[in-house]
């Protein structure tokens, strides 16, 4: 339905807008001299260049903010696959698991380690991959995502990720907010926080699952921590509701929910206006009248009808496996296309690409599910002239172990594990680090997730260090003073 | 969606309200935008920490930067264009080039300049000097002069000549002399009706009901007001609404907020602790030695005991292999929230270096440690007298001896499952941990115990699901046992109350080490250094290590400089919205300085000097002057009875209100009272309380789901599924501890409050109680509603609009309209799942959710699916039934998939297929098929029965999935379970969702997503894998809103049908235009904020 309209008869019918908000700057012109200048100077000029803006923009902390220095990527999509997907088996290719398939690791290798699993001295699994080089750049990528390795030429592969977490819940937690425990901001959040957003009718940042599972953790994995919770992600929902209660309610009229949106906004006028120095009030009349701004803009924004069918076969959506990514990879470029800061997509949600047993079967579904989708996101952002400036991740919260697991899976590994960029000022068909030779730790050009945050943070023009908010008295930083970005994957030198 | 719009209640020009109240703007300015610029590129050159101080210029301090360096004053306030450092980063000079290899970003030149446009602002009022060199791991005297640290001095009470208004108690001689030094003046007393909306929901964070606040308006008494503080602090709702403030600080909550956030149901009596303390005025001291130390100073006090259980609040992860680090981890937890909530210091930042500003050494975060360093989890403490207990273990032993043989039995059948088990569970520890868990206990260090029982909790949790790996006959022999067991429970003694507690491991602490600093040896137990530098005087006790007694008698003595002055500014800071110190768990530097030092340590000293008692200092506060002040500037409200004055400023006042604005914006001072949002709790019992709905017994007790109009404090709060309505207005994450919430504005909040089933469920109720208690005239109706939600008689334009709407919201509603709006279920979100799910009690289940029959129903073969939350089971032996084809006869047809109840002739809460139709042999009858997987209430499972027919060829098998929902590491549980059922239970039955048709059999809870399906479904085709409708699916409702709650998603048509009854009795457009006026009400500003 739509609202939009009618809201702006309500707001030019309600009480002397105009004039209000002259007060209402005049007010704070007041108030302004006494306590610093700050807040009010970017108030006036954002409402001076936003005259016509409600007055809900007067007090938005998601308005666009400039970086820390020039942004190469202004958007980024994360793709999750939540479990630990292999890197021995995708983009990490070690033929020394086939000379060493059935033996134990040499104890140098284990000594000390923990996994989840306690298979620290079961055999070595050899892959069943066929590898292949792709590209001018020729990165060997394993058949398992032969369609993402067609964009090798836009990948920068990183071999030498580590986390801490040897769990789900604590990697999955590490990856998301830099902890593997909880209760701190997501990176989404902290982007949302850092940058604002340049939609304001749709949320900054957007999170999608592949199924009803539970992402390991729940939505804190997306949460904004001890930031206020304007900052965290939103899921949007596959179905007839892509944001929870944003649909008048069954089986009332858009008539009858008008006319009590109307009350509702007359009663709080009358509040308002004996309360004049109490801008909160103002700020939750707007918040009602963006909510509907947003009934208006979110339901077209996930409209799949207008994609033609060329589109929809690019990311796979014909082919029964594919269709659920591939829908929300071509969600998430429209999302992107509309200013929308952070969206994240979890494959596997509820921890499905954990291949303990039978490694075979649960990657080889969870790539016919994801690989033509992640090859058409690539290839249609840079069709469309957006890949250069959106940044697409992909990863897990760890990898999984060159030892077998029940004969023929993997166990956690987060001592070494790949993630891939492209887009947003990523040089691609480069590799960066390397873990030894079984792939069990990371050794070369180590990228913890302290480091991969950086890294992304600094593709948007962000400091790690330098994005700070005061918690407690402490200038909190999304990397928790660690970390620094890796500058090679925009092809500089170290 | 969380977006868009945020403001503070404080003060709409700060542009989001964080956690801690705001600094003044330049502070904040300063700390969040300069000083990290100021430490990024400067210091390494520029500060007392560089290897060499380049130009003699250090920029850590403000005094150093007016000083300058060699080449004179870095800065000069507000002038960015004579300060020589905006002249070197801006690069106009290349020869005073700063940094000297990079360049500032323009963006960084324009924030410095900006900042010395502000006068450049250091971080904290005043802190203006110097901050000298502190060596690492040394305190200077300079850091033992810092305000929180001196002791709690007497002060004398301010003198206030000739006032010009009302001073009730000497906080308001504080608060006026520092009004009068700044040229300001109190605001005048708030009305009687808004003092009463302001007080009860700060005292017991409920609406005062109209009755009450006539009671008060007409009492003219001259302590009126100070009864009315008597009673409410008397009230037993007062500790349920202030527990909560106490809650938050100790990262409370009821699950493990790991990837497992298994509910923890014995909780509760914490939460309960705290409510009674409050409620008794438990002298603060004594609460804190409890919590800390009750196994050491209290041991004989059970009740005392249940205070440590603020040890175990904290998180846990149920299957972490990392033994030690999660030891570590808990540790760190514990150190962390108690000095954060009993200290009110942040200690964090010195777990890994000596803090950067306050004097916290990294030695002092271990030192601190050490306390808790000895500590042991324990769950086989109770809640019991030593008579008590004594009594249970004799009858105990007169059940044992009853039931002996049934339990060696049932050992002996588990025996060899129980030692595969164990084995492979103690296997997934590496090498070093299970040495530790094999020694007997005896030989153990005091270390290894401790890591030895943390492991062994989750060789526990795989034991206690030890009947899931029996098969066969031992499985069947064992259920009968069971079975068999509860005719002794005459017998049996009713459990002790289980208290979930914390003791010492012995009376030898475990060495405490800084890590990677070994070399230091181990570390004492001691408080921070700059209190006390000593280490701690600990007397061991026989089997602990008295470490706790020391630091909770240390923390209690009355000299101790920050105990009461925390906590008598969080008192304060609960009451006005801020703390007289702004950040009230950390009296740091980065803190500011209390805006009324002499009045904070007056209350610190009169608090301990009046027994440490709460209750005390909540009514002196709230019988000062200042609280008592209006919040209010403008025009006034609309009168009750004359009653409500008009809040303009006296003649006799001196100033304009807008120069007091201007003068103190924030309102430091207090020259009015803060109006403020209510938080999440009181909104919710605050819709409870003027629908109506809420129900005030029983008080305590186990926790209950969102669905039970109970209060708040008593909801189940799950870390990882948090409550719709709580979660968007703030509630805090209980991982750490909060001492003060975020307060945001966003969309999310508005379309939760006006477009959820549950506000529309919530706005009938308020409907119908005017209907039932104002049956007379909508005029009446109206004022009544006014008065239930903002406490106030309507003022005759807004009855006439009121009136008005409810009148044209008639002409607009049509007859379909009405119906839909009174949906006889409810639609509410089940915990761990997205979207809504029918709620169904038994008395509904009975009627209401019908799928007329049709061809397209299975008669054969089948699959029924659902999602569901069981509340309650049967006491007895019915069962509560999830979907059915049966009127429950047992000589009709028909079938039925159900929950068994407490009295199950086979097991309780248990899944069962129940036919009554034609066997393998001929006969017509009933056979019941059980699942033997346990269901535990209240949790969210998804279940399916898939249904083999019996043939000549082989016997029939339903197989039976459960998945819990609240852990995705819990396997989907499989049984199949063979049975002779050939057909025959076809009928013409409506299929009925949640009942059968039968006055008994109704189910209690949430179901959802029920699919029915042709054919007996693989594993892979259920809608765990697939969720949607397949060319299998005969019916799938999902009770989602699009395209309507009662519409089947299938191909089939098979909708289920609005029972007449309940539409004819709703499909009444004045009652639903007069919820429609109660639903605006509840969305109203005047409804959530307290003036």
């Amino acid at each position: 339905m739509s609202l939009f309209t009618s809201i702006d008869r309500m707001t030019k019918s309600g009480c002397n807008q105009v004039e209000w908000a002259a007060s209402r700057r005049d007010f704070l012109a007041k108030a302004g001299a006494g306590f610093g200048s700050l807040a009010l100077t970017s108030l006036l000029a954002r409402d001076a260049a936003a005259a016509e803006a409600s007055r809900g923009d007067l007090v938005n902390p998601l308005a666009s903010k400039p970086p820390h220095f020039a942004p190469r990527a202004r958007s980024v999509v994360f793709l999750f696959m939540e479990g630990g997907p292999s890197h021995l088996d995708t983009f990490d290719p070690k033929p020394a698991l086939k000379r060493h398939a059935g033996k134990p690791l040499p104890p140098s290798f284990t000594k000390g380690l923990i996994t989840a699993m306690g298979e620290y001295d079961s055999p070595v699994f050899p892959d069943k991959r066929e590898w292949k080089q792709y590209g001018q750049s020729g990165l060997w990528v394993s058949d398992w995502c032969r369609h993402a390795g067609e964009n090798a030429d836009e990948m920068c592969i990183l071999r030498s990720c580590w986390a801490n977490g040897i769990v789900h819940s604590n990697g999955v937690c590490q990856m998301n907010t830099g902890s593997i425990l909880a209760g701190r901001p997501s990176l989404g959040a902290w982007v949302s926080y850092g940058l604002g957003t340049v939609n304001q009718n749709l949320p900054a940042f957007v999170v999608m699952q592949d199924n009803n599972g539970t992402v390991v953790n729940g939505p804190r994995n997306w949460g904004a921590g001890f930031m206020p919770a304007v900052y965290q992600g939103t899921r949007i929902l596959p179905g007839s509701e892509p944001i929870a209660n944003l649909n008048t309610p069954e089986g009332v009229s858009d008539e009858r929910q008008l006319g009590k949106l109307d009350f509702l906004n007359s009663l709080n006028r009358g509040h308002a206006s004996a309360r004049a120095s109490q801008t909160e009030l103002d700020a939750r009349i707007a918040a009602y009248e963006l909510a509907f701004r947003m009934q208006a803009e979110a339901p077209d924004a996930v409209d799949l009808s207008k994609e033609t069918d060329a589109t929809r076969r690019l990311y796979g959506m014909e082919d029964k496996d594919s269709a659920t990514f591939g829908r929300m990879c071509l969600l998430a470029r429209r999302l992107v296309e509309r200013g929308v800061r952070f969206v994240q997509l979890y494959s596997g949600a509820g921890s499905k690409w954990d291949a303990h047993s039978d490694i075979e079967k649960n990657h080889g579904e969870r790539f016919r599910e994801t690989d033509r989708a992640v090859a058409g996101l690539l290839k249609d952002l840079k069709s469309r002239g957006l890949l250069d400036t959106t940044l697409v991740v992909w990863g897990g919260e760890f990898g999984r172990t060159p030892m077998s697991e029940k004969g023929n899976g993997r166990d956690h590994n987060p001592t070494g594990f790949t993630m891939w960029m492209a887009g947003g000022g990523v040089k691609g068909g480069q590799v960066i680090g390397a873990t030894d030779e079984f792939g069990l730790h990371a050794v070369e050009d180590r990228l913890h997730v302290h480091d991969l945050h950086a890294t992304i943070l600094w593709l948007m023009g962000l400091k790690n260090l330098g994005l700070t908010y005061n918690y407690k008295g402490r200038p909190e930083n999304p990397t928790i003073n660690e970390g620094e970005p890796c500058v090679k994957v925009a092809g500089h030198a170290a | 969606m969380k977006s868009l719009i945020s403001a503070s209640f404080l003060c709409g020009a700060t542009i989001v309200s964080a956690a801690a109240a705001p600094a003044p703007a330049g502070a904040a300015f300063f700390e969040s935008k300069v000083r990290p610029l100021l430490v990024e590129h400067c210091f390494k050159c520029h500060s007392h920490d560089a290897e060499k101080i380049k130009g003699g210029l250090v920029l850590d301090s403000r005094a150093g930067v007016l000083q300058g360096g060699d080449t004179g004053p870095a800065i000069v306030p507000g002038q960015p264009g004579q300060s020589l450092l905006i002249k070197a980063v801006s690069g106009a000079d290349k020869d005073l080039q700063m940094p000297p290899k990079t360049k500032l970003a323009s963006a960084e030149v324009e924030t410095l300049r900006q900042w010395v446009k502000m006068g450049a602002p250091w971080s904290g009022t005043g802190s203006q000097t110097s901050t000298p060199k502190r060596a690492a791991g040394k305190i200077t005297d300079e850091d033992r002069q810092w305000w929180a640290f001196q002791p709690v001095k007497p002060v004398a009470v301010p003198a206030i000549r000739n006032p010009q208004s009302a001073i009730r108690n000497d906080i308001d001689r504080f608060i006026l002399a520092k009004l009068a030094d700044a040229g300001l003046q109190p605001s005048p007393e708030a009305d009687r009706v808004t003092l009463a909306r302001r007080v009860y929901f700060d005292l017991v964070g409920l609406p005062p009901k109209p009755t009450e606040i006539d009671e008060f308006v007409n009492d003219r008494s001259a302590d009126a007001y100070e009864k009315l503080v008597d009673r409410l602090l008397a009230s037993p709702r007062h500790g349920e609404k202030w527990a909560r403030h106490w809650l938050d600080l100790v990262r409370f909550a009821e699950s493990d907020g790991y990837k497992a956030d298994d509910f923890r149901p014995h909780a509760w009596r914490f939460r309960d602790y705290v409510v009674k303390a409050f409620n008794d005025d438990k002298p603060y001291h004594r609460f804190v030695q409890e919590q800390l130390a009750a196994d050491e100073l209290f041991a004989d006090n059970p009740d005392a005991l249940a205070g440590t259980a603020y040890f175990r609040a904290g998180i846990y992860e149920y299957n972490n292999r990392d033994v030690r680090g999660q030891w570590q981890r808990i540790l760190e937890d514990i150190t962390d929230t108690t000095a954060d909530a009993f200290l009110g210091m942040g200690l964090q930042c010195a777990r890994c270096h000596d803090h950067k500003f306050d004097p916290i050494l990294q030695k002092d975060y271990y030192r601190f440690q050490a306390f808790f360093a000895p500590l042991l989890p324990r769950d086989d403490l109770t809640l019991a007298t030593p008579a008590e207990r004594a009594g249970h273990a004799v009858k105990l032993k007169q059940w044992n001896e009853a039931t002996a043989d049934i339990h060696t039995e049932i050992t002996k059948l588990l025996a060899s499952v129980k030692r595969n088990t164990e084995k492979s569970a103690i296997e997934k520890f590496i090498e070093d941990i299970r040495v530790m868990m094999n020694k007997p206990p005896g030989e153990r260090t005091p270390y290894e115990h401790q890591i030895a029982e943390l492991a062994y909790r989750q060789v526990i949790y795989d034991i206690e699901r030890l009947d899931t790996k029996l098969k066969g006959e031992a499985k069947d022999r064992v259920l009968a046992l069971r079975k068999k067991l509860t005719e002794f429970d005459a017998l049996k003694p009713a459990p002790l109350p289980t208290l979930i507690a914390a003791t010492d491991v012995g009376p030898v602490a475990p060495a405490v080490f800084i890590p990677k600093k070994e070399s230091l040896g181990a570390i004492p137990a001691g408080f921070p250094t700059v209190l006390d530098e000593k280490p701690a005087t600990v007397k061991p006790f026989a089997t602990s290590t008295g470490r706790r007694a020391a630091l909770a008698q240390w923390l209690t003595q009355p000299s101790n400089p920050l105990t009461a002055r925390v906590m008598v500014n969080r008192l304060w800071q609960w009451h006005f919205g801020r703390g007289l110190a702004a950040n009230a768990s950390d009296f740091g530097k980065l803190g500011e300085k209390p805006s009324h030092p002499e009045l904070l340590d007056w209350l610190a000293e009169r608090f301990v000097a009046e027994g440490w008692s709460l209750k005390k200092l909540h009514r002196l506060i709230v019988t000062s002057a200042t609280y008592r002040q209006r919040s209010q500037t403008g025009a006034g409200e609309g009168g009750r009875k004359g009653e409500r004055e008009i809040a303009a400023p006296a003649p006799s006042h001196p100033l304009t209100l807008s120069t007091a604005h201007l003068k103190d914006p924030e309102n430091r001072l207090l020259w009015r009272f803060p109006s403020r949002r209510l938080e999440a709790e009181q909104i919710r019992d605050a819709i409870l309380s003027v629908t109506g709905e809420l129900k005030l017994e029983p008080v305590g007790g186990p926790s209950t789901d969102a669905l039970t109009p109970r209060r708040t404090i008593y909801s189940k709060i799950l870390r990882n599924a948090r409550d719709p309505i709580l979660d968007v207005f703030d509630l805090a994450e209980s991982f750490n501890s909060v001492a003060q919430r975020n307060t945001t504005t966003t969309p999310t909040q508005a379309l939760l409050l006006f477009n959820s089933q549950m506000m529309l469920r919530h706005a009938r109720a308020f409907a119908s109680r005017l209907d039932q208690e104002f049956p007379s005239s909508d005029d009446e109706m109206i004022g009544a509603a006014y008065r239930l939600a903002f406490g106030r008689e309507p003022r005759a334009a807004e009855k006439a609009a009121a009136l008005k709407f409810v009148g044209e919201q008639m002409k607009r509603i049509g007859a379909a309209e009405a119906a839909a709006s009174a949906k006889p279920f409810a639609a509410e979100k089940m915990p761990y799942r997205d979207g809504v799910a029918a709620v169904v009690t038994p008395e509904i289940g009975s009627e209401t959710l019908l799928v007329p029959d049709s061809p397209t129903l299975p008669k054969a073969d089948f699959t029924i699916e659902a999602a569901i939350l069981v509340r309650t089971v049967d006491k007895g032996g019915t069962v509560r039934t999830i979907a059915a084809k049966w009127a429950g006869d047992n000589k009709k047809p028909g079938w039925g998939f159900a929950v068994t109840g407490d009295g199950s002739r086979r097991k309780p809460r248990t899944l069962v297929m129940q036919f009554i139709g034609t066997k393998l042999d001929g006969s017509f009858g009933e056979d019941a098929i059980f699942s033997d997987q346990t269901l535990e209430l209240g949790r969210p499972y998804f279940v399916a029965a898939s249904v083999r027919l019996a043939t000549n060829k082989e016997p029939g098998e339903v197989t039976f999935y459960v998945k819990d929902l609240a852990n995705d590491d819990e396997p989907i549980s499989i049984v199949n379970v063979p049975h002779s059922i050939t057909g025959g239970f076809a009928n013409t039955l409506s299929l009925q969702i949640g009942g059968r048709a039968a006055r008994s059999g109704g189910f209690d809870g949430m179901i959802d997503d029920v699919r029915l399906s042709t054919g007996a479904l693989k594993q892979d085709e259920l809608l765990l894998s697939h969720d949607a409708a397949t060319d299998k699916t005969a019916g799938f409702w999902q009770f989602e809103s699009r395209p309507n709650a009662f519409k089947d998603s299938s191909a089939s048509g098979n909708d289920i049908r609005p029972p007449a009854a309940a539409a004819k009795a709703a499909a009444n457009a004045r009652t639903a235009a007069l919820a429609d006026f109660c639903h605006a009400l509840l969305n109203a500003n005047e409804f959530v904020y307290v003036d």
